[in-house]
Protein backbone atom coordinates (compact mmCIF):
# COMPACT_ATOMS: atom_id res chain seq x y z
CA UNK A 1 0.00 0.00 0.00
CA UNK A 2 1.09 3.49 -0.41
CA UNK A 3 3.28 5.49 2.12
CA UNK A 4 1.72 8.68 3.21
CA UNK A 5 3.82 11.28 5.26
CA UNK A 6 1.69 13.34 7.17
CA UNK A 7 2.48 16.90 8.68
CA UNK A 8 0.58 18.14 11.43
CA UNK A 9 0.91 19.89 14.41
CA UNK A 10 -1.98 18.90 16.38
CA UNK A 11 -1.89 15.69 17.93
CA UNK A 12 -5.59 15.21 17.74
CA UNK A 13 -5.56 16.23 14.21
CA UNK A 14 -3.13 13.31 13.39
CA UNK A 15 -4.06 10.78 15.60
CA UNK A 16 -7.55 11.04 13.88
CA UNK A 17 -6.07 10.94 10.23
CA UNK A 18 -4.27 8.73 11.29
CA UNK A 19 -5.98 5.85 12.43
CA UNK A 20 -8.40 7.00 9.51
CA UNK A 21 -5.88 6.14 7.01
CA UNK A 22 -4.17 3.31 8.59
CA UNK A 23 -7.78 1.23 8.62
CA UNK A 24 -7.90 1.69 4.97
CA UNK A 25 -4.76 0.23 4.71
CA UNK A 26 -2.34 3.39 4.27
CA UNK A 27 0.92 3.23 5.90
CA UNK A 28 1.51 6.09 7.76
CA UNK A 29 4.62 8.19 8.63
CA UNK A 30 4.03 11.53 11.04
CA UNK A 31 6.13 14.99 11.19
CA UNK A 32 5.08 17.57 14.30
CA UNK A 33 6.72 20.69 12.13
CA UNK A 34 8.10 21.34 8.81
CA UNK A 35 12.16 20.59 9.48
CA UNK A 36 11.00 16.80 10.42
CA UNK A 37 8.41 16.53 7.82
CA UNK A 38 11.32 17.86 4.90
CA UNK A 39 13.96 15.05 7.46
CA UNK A 40 11.12 12.63 6.75
CA UNK A 41 10.52 13.37 3.48
CA UNK A 42 13.76 13.04 2.31
CA UNK A 43 14.60 9.80 4.20
CA UNK A 44 11.39 8.09 3.19
CA UNK A 45 10.50 9.08 -0.01
CA UNK A 46 6.39 8.88 0.68
CA UNK A 47 4.01 8.30 -2.01
CA UNK A 48 1.72 11.50 -0.48
CA UNK A 49 2.31 14.29 2.07
CA UNK A 50 -0.49 15.31 4.02
CA UNK A 51 0.65 18.84 4.81
CA UNK A 52 -0.92 20.72 7.06
CA UNK A 53 -0.77 24.46 6.22
CA UNK A 54 -0.27 26.17 9.86
CA UNK A 55 3.05 24.33 11.05
CA UNK A 56 4.73 25.89 14.11
CA UNK A 57 8.14 26.59 12.90
CA UNK A 58 8.01 26.98 9.36
CA UNK A 59 4.40 27.38 7.79
CA UNK A 60 3.14 24.81 5.33
CA UNK A 61 3.35 26.76 1.94
CA UNK A 62 7.14 27.08 3.14
CA UNK A 63 7.72 23.29 3.95
CA UNK A 64 5.89 22.67 -0.23
CA UNK A 65 8.64 25.54 -1.83
CA UNK A 66 11.42 23.44 -0.54
CA UNK A 67 9.78 20.21 -1.62
CA UNK A 68 9.34 20.98 -4.46
CA UNK A 69 12.62 22.33 -5.12
CA UNK A 70 14.34 18.42 -3.86
CA UNK A 71 14.69 16.47 -7.32
CA UNK A 72 14.41 13.17 -5.49
CA UNK A 73 10.34 14.48 -4.37
CA UNK A 74 8.98 15.74 -8.12
CA UNK A 75 6.99 12.69 -8.41
CA UNK A 76 5.71 12.88 -4.48
CA UNK A 77 2.20 14.03 -4.95
CA UNK A 78 1.77 17.16 -2.35
CA UNK A 79 -2.06 17.79 -0.93
CA UNK A 80 -2.63 20.49 1.86
CA UNK A 81 -4.48 19.79 4.59
CA UNK A 82 -6.45 22.79 5.98
CA UNK A 83 -9.59 24.62 7.15
CA UNK A 84 -8.54 27.98 5.00
CA UNK A 85 -11.33 29.31 3.23
CA UNK A 86 -11.57 27.38 -0.26
CA UNK A 87 -10.62 30.50 -2.22
CA UNK A 88 -7.48 31.07 -0.57
CA UNK A 89 -6.29 27.77 0.12
CA UNK A 90 -6.67 27.16 -3.99
CA UNK A 91 -4.75 30.00 -4.87
CA UNK A 92 -1.91 29.21 -2.08
CA UNK A 93 -1.58 25.68 -3.32
CA UNK A 94 -1.62 26.06 -6.86
CA UNK A 95 1.42 28.37 -5.98
CA UNK A 96 3.26 26.76 -3.95
CA UNK A 97 3.11 23.63 -6.08
CA UNK A 98 0.87 21.49 -4.43
CA UNK A 99 -1.38 18.71 -6.31
CA UNK A 100 -4.51 19.58 -4.56
CA UNK A 101 -5.98 20.36 -0.88
CA UNK A 102 -8.25 18.50 1.47
CA UNK A 103 -10.38 20.53 3.42
CA UNK A 104 -9.93 19.94 7.53
CA UNK A 105 -11.34 18.94 9.90
CA UNK A 106 -12.77 15.48 8.41
CA UNK A 107 -16.50 15.09 8.58
CA UNK A 108 -17.14 11.80 6.51
CA UNK A 109 -14.50 8.96 7.11
CA UNK A 110 -15.43 8.13 3.23
CA UNK A 111 -15.43 10.98 1.80
CA UNK A 112 -11.72 11.57 3.22
CA UNK A 113 -10.60 8.47 2.43
CA UNK A 114 -12.31 8.83 -1.47
CA UNK A 115 -9.83 11.74 -1.96
CA UNK A 116 -6.92 10.18 -0.49
CA UNK A 117 -7.43 7.39 -3.37
CA UNK A 118 -8.37 9.95 -5.85
CA UNK A 119 -5.40 11.61 -5.54
CA UNK A 120 -3.33 8.34 -5.52
CA UNK A 121 -5.10 7.10 -8.54
CA UNK A 122 -4.78 9.86 -10.59
CA UNK A 123 -1.00 10.77 -9.88
CA UNK B 1 2.91 46.65 36.58
CA UNK B 2 -0.69 44.88 37.20
CA UNK B 3 0.16 42.21 39.88
CA UNK B 4 -2.99 40.51 39.85
CA UNK B 5 -6.58 41.44 39.01
CA UNK B 6 -10.03 39.79 39.07
CA UNK B 7 -12.90 40.64 36.72
CA UNK B 8 -16.59 38.93 37.72
CA UNK B 9 -18.39 38.32 34.72
CA UNK B 10 -22.30 37.44 34.89
CA UNK B 11 -22.26 33.64 35.47
CA UNK B 12 -19.00 32.14 35.66
CA UNK B 13 -16.04 32.55 38.63
CA UNK B 14 -13.81 35.30 38.74
CA UNK B 15 -11.29 36.07 36.06
CA UNK B 16 -7.95 36.54 37.00
CA UNK B 17 -4.82 38.39 35.08
CA UNK B 18 -2.08 37.42 35.59
CA UNK B 19 1.25 39.00 34.38
CA UNK B 20 2.71 36.71 31.23
CA UNK B 21 6.12 36.93 32.78
CA UNK B 22 5.00 34.65 35.27
CA UNK B 23 5.16 31.90 33.48
CA UNK B 24 7.66 30.38 30.95
CA UNK B 25 7.97 30.53 26.93
CA UNK B 26 7.12 27.15 26.71
CA UNK B 27 4.03 27.34 29.04
CA UNK B 28 2.89 31.03 26.92
CA UNK B 29 3.84 29.05 23.79
CA UNK B 30 0.90 26.26 24.44
CA UNK B 31 -1.35 28.12 25.39
CA UNK B 32 -1.84 30.93 22.54
CA UNK B 33 -1.27 27.21 20.28
CA UNK B 34 -4.64 26.56 21.93
CA UNK B 35 -6.30 30.06 21.86
CA UNK B 36 -5.50 29.65 17.78
CA UNK B 37 -6.48 25.89 17.13
CA UNK B 38 -9.74 27.26 15.19
CA UNK B 39 -8.96 30.48 14.05
CA UNK B 40 -9.35 31.04 10.04
CA UNK B 41 -5.35 31.56 9.97
CA UNK B 42 -4.35 29.23 12.65
CA UNK B 43 -0.54 30.41 12.55
CA UNK B 44 1.06 28.62 15.38
CA UNK B 45 4.28 28.70 16.82
CA UNK B 46 7.10 26.81 18.56
CA UNK B 47 8.54 28.17 21.76
CA UNK B 48 11.92 29.74 19.65
CA UNK B 49 9.49 31.58 17.19
CA UNK B 50 7.53 33.02 20.27
CA UNK B 51 10.80 34.33 21.62
CA UNK B 52 11.63 35.92 18.78
CA UNK B 53 8.32 37.35 18.42
CA UNK B 54 8.63 39.09 21.96
CA UNK B 55 11.77 39.93 21.22
CA UNK B 56 11.41 41.24 17.28
CA UNK B 57 8.30 43.18 18.27
CA UNK B 58 9.38 44.60 21.67
CA UNK B 59 7.00 42.39 23.81
CA UNK B 60 6.87 43.42 27.42
CA UNK B 61 6.20 40.39 29.31
CA UNK B 62 5.54 42.02 32.61
CA UNK B 63 2.66 44.12 31.08
CA UNK B 64 1.16 41.18 28.98
CA UNK B 65 -1.08 39.12 30.54
CA UNK B 66 -2.55 35.61 30.87
CA UNK B 67 -6.24 35.11 32.11
CA UNK B 68 -6.78 32.12 34.65
CA UNK B 69 -10.12 30.70 36.06
CA UNK B 70 -9.49 28.28 38.84
CA UNK B 71 -6.28 27.34 37.94
CA UNK B 72 -6.67 27.06 34.44
CA UNK B 73 -5.27 28.90 31.63
CA UNK B 74 -8.39 30.78 29.14
CA UNK B 75 -6.25 32.58 27.23
CA UNK B 76 -3.60 35.12 26.42
CA UNK B 77 -2.93 39.07 25.30
CA UNK B 78 0.61 40.32 24.75
CA UNK B 79 1.56 43.97 25.13
CA UNK B 80 4.16 45.72 22.74
CA UNK B 81 5.54 48.63 24.10
CA UNK B 82 7.88 51.52 22.47
CA UNK B 83 8.35 55.36 22.58
CA UNK B 84 5.13 56.76 23.37
CA UNK B 85 2.72 53.65 21.69
CA UNK B 86 1.58 50.41 22.57
CA UNK B 87 0.42 47.48 20.57
CA UNK B 88 -1.81 44.53 21.57
CA UNK B 89 -1.06 41.37 19.53
CA UNK B 90 -1.85 37.42 20.37
CA UNK B 91 -4.91 37.76 21.81
CA UNK B 92 -6.57 34.52 21.92
CA UNK B 93 -8.57 32.52 24.47
CA UNK B 94 -9.24 28.66 24.14
CA UNK B 95 -12.19 27.46 21.74
CA UNK B 96 -14.45 26.59 24.70
CA UNK B 97 -13.98 29.14 27.12
CA UNK B 98 -15.12 32.23 24.78
CA UNK B 99 -18.46 34.15 25.05
CA UNK B 100 -17.81 34.43 28.76
CA UNK B 101 -16.16 37.87 29.32
CA UNK B 102 -12.46 36.27 28.72
CA UNK B 103 -11.32 38.33 25.98
CA UNK B 104 -13.15 41.59 26.89
CA UNK B 105 -11.14 41.61 30.19
CA UNK B 106 -8.01 40.77 28.67
CA UNK B 107 -8.06 43.67 26.55
CA UNK B 108 -9.22 46.08 29.44
CA UNK B 109 -6.55 44.54 31.35
CA UNK B 110 -3.89 45.68 28.35
CA UNK B 111 -5.45 48.72 28.17
CA UNK B 112 -5.18 49.57 31.59
CA UNK B 113 -1.34 48.22 31.47
CA UNK B 114 -0.95 50.65 28.72
CA UNK B 115 -2.14 53.23 30.85
CA UNK B 116 0.05 52.18 33.70
CA UNK B 117 3.48 53.13 31.86
CA UNK B 118 1.70 56.33 30.02
CA UNK B 119 0.90 54.83 26.95
CA UNK B 120 -2.85 56.53 25.47
CA UNK B 121 -2.21 55.28 22.03
CA UNK B 122 -2.70 52.08 21.44
CA UNK B 123 -2.51 50.41 18.33
CA UNK B 124 -3.57 46.34 16.81
CA UNK B 125 -4.46 44.37 13.83
CA UNK B 126 -7.25 42.38 13.24
CA UNK B 127 -7.97 39.42 10.66
CA UNK B 128 -10.29 40.22 8.56
CA UNK B 129 -13.65 38.86 9.32
CA UNK B 130 -12.93 37.70 12.46
CA UNK B 131 -15.80 39.81 13.15
CA UNK B 132 -16.16 39.04 17.34
CA UNK B 133 -12.54 40.35 17.87
CA UNK B 134 -13.52 43.34 15.48
CA UNK B 135 -16.50 44.57 17.48
CA UNK B 136 -14.96 43.80 20.89
CA UNK B 137 -12.56 46.43 19.28
CA UNK B 138 -14.74 48.97 18.45
CA UNK B 139 -16.55 48.67 21.57
CA UNK B 140 -13.07 49.39 23.74
CA UNK B 141 -12.71 52.65 21.55
CA UNK B 142 -10.67 51.29 18.60
CA UNK B 143 -11.00 52.94 15.19
CA UNK B 144 -10.38 51.58 11.44
CA UNK B 145 -7.22 53.19 10.26
CA UNK B 146 -6.80 51.42 7.12
CA UNK B 147 -6.85 47.25 5.95
CA UNK B 148 -3.34 46.04 5.22
CA UNK B 149 -1.95 42.86 3.33
CA UNK B 150 -0.40 40.02 4.39
CA UNK B 151 1.87 38.72 0.78
CA UNK B 152 3.53 35.73 -0.15
CA UNK B 153 6.37 34.76 -3.27
CA UNK B 154 6.21 31.26 -3.48
CA UNK B 155 10.48 30.30 -4.85
CA UNK B 156 8.93 28.32 -7.55
CA UNK B 157 8.06 31.44 -9.63
CA UNK B 158 10.02 32.50 -12.18
CA UNK B 159 13.38 34.15 -11.74
CA UNK B 160 12.97 37.53 -12.97
CA UNK B 161 15.90 39.31 -15.15
CA UNK B 162 17.33 41.97 -13.25
CA UNK B 163 15.94 45.80 -14.57
CA UNK B 164 18.56 47.51 -15.37
CA UNK B 165 19.93 49.99 -12.55
CA UNK B 166 22.97 51.01 -10.81
CA UNK B 167 22.61 48.56 -7.99
CA UNK B 168 24.56 49.33 -4.40
CA UNK B 169 23.96 46.62 -1.36
CA UNK B 170 23.54 48.01 1.77
CA UNK B 171 25.19 46.18 4.88
CA UNK B 172 23.07 46.11 8.16
CA UNK B 173 24.53 49.28 9.50
CA UNK B 174 23.65 51.38 6.41
CA UNK B 175 20.51 49.44 5.79
CA UNK B 176 19.40 50.70 9.24
CA UNK B 177 20.53 54.36 8.99
CA UNK B 178 17.60 54.54 6.24
CA UNK B 179 15.19 52.75 8.06
CA UNK B 180 15.84 54.80 11.35
CA UNK B 181 14.24 57.65 9.19
CA UNK B 182 10.68 58.07 7.83
CA UNK B 183 8.78 55.18 9.03
CA UNK B 184 5.93 57.06 10.61
CA UNK B 185 2.88 55.54 10.89
CA UNK B 186 3.75 52.36 9.57
CA UNK B 187 1.62 49.13 11.42
CA UNK B 188 3.63 48.02 14.65
CA UNK B 189 5.45 45.05 12.74
CA UNK B 190 7.27 47.79 10.15
CA UNK B 191 8.00 50.00 12.33
CA UNK B 192 12.00 50.65 12.94
CA UNK B 193 12.56 49.18 16.13
CA UNK B 194 11.45 45.75 14.27
CA UNK B 195 14.35 45.90 11.93
CA UNK B 196 16.79 47.09 14.43
CA UNK B 197 15.67 44.15 16.38
CA UNK B 198 15.89 41.83 13.61
CA UNK B 199 18.80 39.48 12.50
CA UNK B 200 20.78 39.58 9.07
CA UNK B 201 19.07 42.40 7.89
CA UNK B 202 20.75 44.33 4.59
CA UNK B 203 19.46 46.30 1.83
CA UNK B 204 19.76 47.85 -1.70
CA UNK B 205 20.22 51.38 -2.94
CA UNK B 206 19.11 51.37 -6.35
CA UNK B 207 19.68 54.77 -8.87
CA UNK B 208 17.39 54.18 -12.33
CA UNK B 209 18.06 55.22 -15.68
CA UNK B 210 15.29 58.26 -15.73
CA UNK B 211 16.53 59.48 -12.09
CA UNK B 212 13.90 57.13 -9.67
CA UNK B 213 16.14 56.20 -7.17
CA UNK B 214 15.31 54.65 -3.88
CA UNK B 215 15.70 51.84 -1.27
CA UNK B 216 14.66 48.22 0.14
CA UNK B 217 15.78 46.74 3.46
CA UNK B 218 14.83 43.04 4.58
CA UNK B 219 15.24 40.31 6.48
CA UNK B 220 16.97 37.40 4.92
CA UNK B 221 16.41 34.00 6.94
CA UNK B 222 17.54 30.36 6.56
CA UNK B 223 14.52 29.89 4.51
CA UNK B 224 12.70 33.32 3.72
CA UNK B 225 13.10 36.65 2.84
CA UNK B 226 10.82 38.90 5.11
CA UNK B 227 10.31 41.92 7.12
CA UNK B 228 10.79 44.37 3.84
CA UNK B 229 10.93 48.34 4.40
CA UNK B 230 11.13 50.08 1.27
CA UNK B 231 10.68 53.90 0.09
CA UNK B 232 11.27 55.78 -3.64
CA UNK B 233 13.02 58.75 -2.47
CA UNK B 234 12.51 60.38 -6.22
CA UNK B 235 10.89 58.90 -9.03
CA UNK B 236 8.11 56.53 -9.78
CA UNK B 237 7.39 54.25 -6.79
CA UNK B 238 6.37 51.32 -9.29
CA UNK B 239 9.45 51.36 -11.58
CA UNK B 240 11.59 51.68 -8.11
CA UNK B 241 10.32 48.51 -6.85
CA UNK B 242 9.93 46.41 -10.15
CA UNK B 243 13.84 46.74 -10.01
CA UNK B 244 14.28 46.32 -5.95
CA UNK B 245 11.94 42.87 -6.38
CA UNK B 246 13.88 41.66 -9.50
CA UNK B 247 17.29 42.09 -7.76
CA UNK B 248 16.38 40.67 -4.58
CA UNK B 249 14.60 37.68 -6.42
CA UNK B 250 17.37 37.42 -9.01
CA UNK B 251 19.94 37.06 -6.09
CA UNK B 252 17.29 34.43 -4.18
CA UNK B 253 15.78 32.47 -6.28
CA UNK B 254 14.91 29.71 -3.82
CA UNK B 255 13.84 31.62 -1.03
CA UNK B 256 10.17 32.42 -0.02
CA UNK B 257 9.24 35.53 0.76
CA UNK B 258 6.28 36.45 3.64
CA UNK B 259 5.47 40.34 4.18
CA UNK B 260 2.56 41.23 7.04
CA UNK B 261 0.70 44.12 6.80
CA UNK B 262 1.42 46.13 3.43
CA UNK B 263 -1.02 48.93 3.50
CA UNK B 264 -3.37 48.61 0.66
CA UNK B 265 -2.81 52.06 -0.40
CA UNK B 266 0.83 51.64 -1.05
CA UNK B 267 1.98 52.83 -4.23
CA UNK B 268 4.65 50.42 -5.24
CA UNK B 269 1.92 47.49 -4.82
CA UNK B 270 1.78 46.74 -8.32
CA UNK B 271 4.90 45.86 -8.64
CA UNK B 272 4.68 43.17 -6.39
CA UNK B 273 2.08 41.53 -8.19
CA UNK B 274 4.24 41.92 -11.27
CA UNK B 275 6.84 40.05 -9.65
CA UNK B 276 4.44 36.76 -8.73
CA UNK B 277 3.25 37.86 -5.12
CA UNK B 278 -0.51 36.54 -4.02
CA UNK B 279 -2.19 37.77 -1.58
CA UNK B 280 -2.57 35.88 1.31
CA UNK B 281 -4.94 37.19 3.54
CA UNK B 282 -5.57 41.02 4.65
CA UNK B 283 -5.68 42.87 8.21
CA UNK B 284 -7.72 45.93 9.57
CA UNK B 285 -5.39 48.15 11.31
CA UNK B 286 -7.41 49.94 14.33
CA UNK B 287 -5.73 52.55 16.98
CA UNK B 288 -7.00 53.93 20.41
CA UNK B 289 -5.96 57.14 20.82
CA UNK B 290 -4.48 60.14 18.71
CA UNK B 291 -1.20 59.24 17.74
CA UNK B 292 1.89 60.92 18.86
CA UNK B 293 3.02 64.12 17.32
CA UNK B 294 6.31 62.01 16.91
CA UNK B 295 4.97 59.63 14.37
CA UNK B 296 2.30 61.77 12.22
CA UNK B 297 5.30 64.03 11.52
CA UNK B 298 7.25 61.18 9.32
CA UNK B 299 4.04 59.68 7.53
Amino acid sequence: MPKILMVEDMPDNAELARKILVSAGYEVIHAPDAETGLEMALAHCPDLILLDLGLPDYDGQTLAGWLRAEPTLSATLIIAFTAWPEETVKRMTESYGCDGYISKPILKVNDFLVQIASFLKNA
Amino acid sequence: MLKMTSFITAGTDAIQLVPASSFSIEQLTNIYNQTRVDYLVPMPMNAARLAEYVNVYNVDMQHSLVAMQNGEMLGVAMLGVRKERAWVTRLGVIPNTRRAGVGKALMNGLITQADNLGLDFIMLEVIKNNDPAHQLFLKLGFYEVGELLVLRRPPVSLTPNPVVADAQRLDRADALVLVGHDRGTQPWTNQSETLINAQDISGLWLTLADGTRGWLVYQRQKFTLTRFAFKTEKGDPVALAQAFLSHLHYQYPRLDTQLENIQVNDPHLPAFYEMGYIESFRRIEMWRGTPPASLVRNP
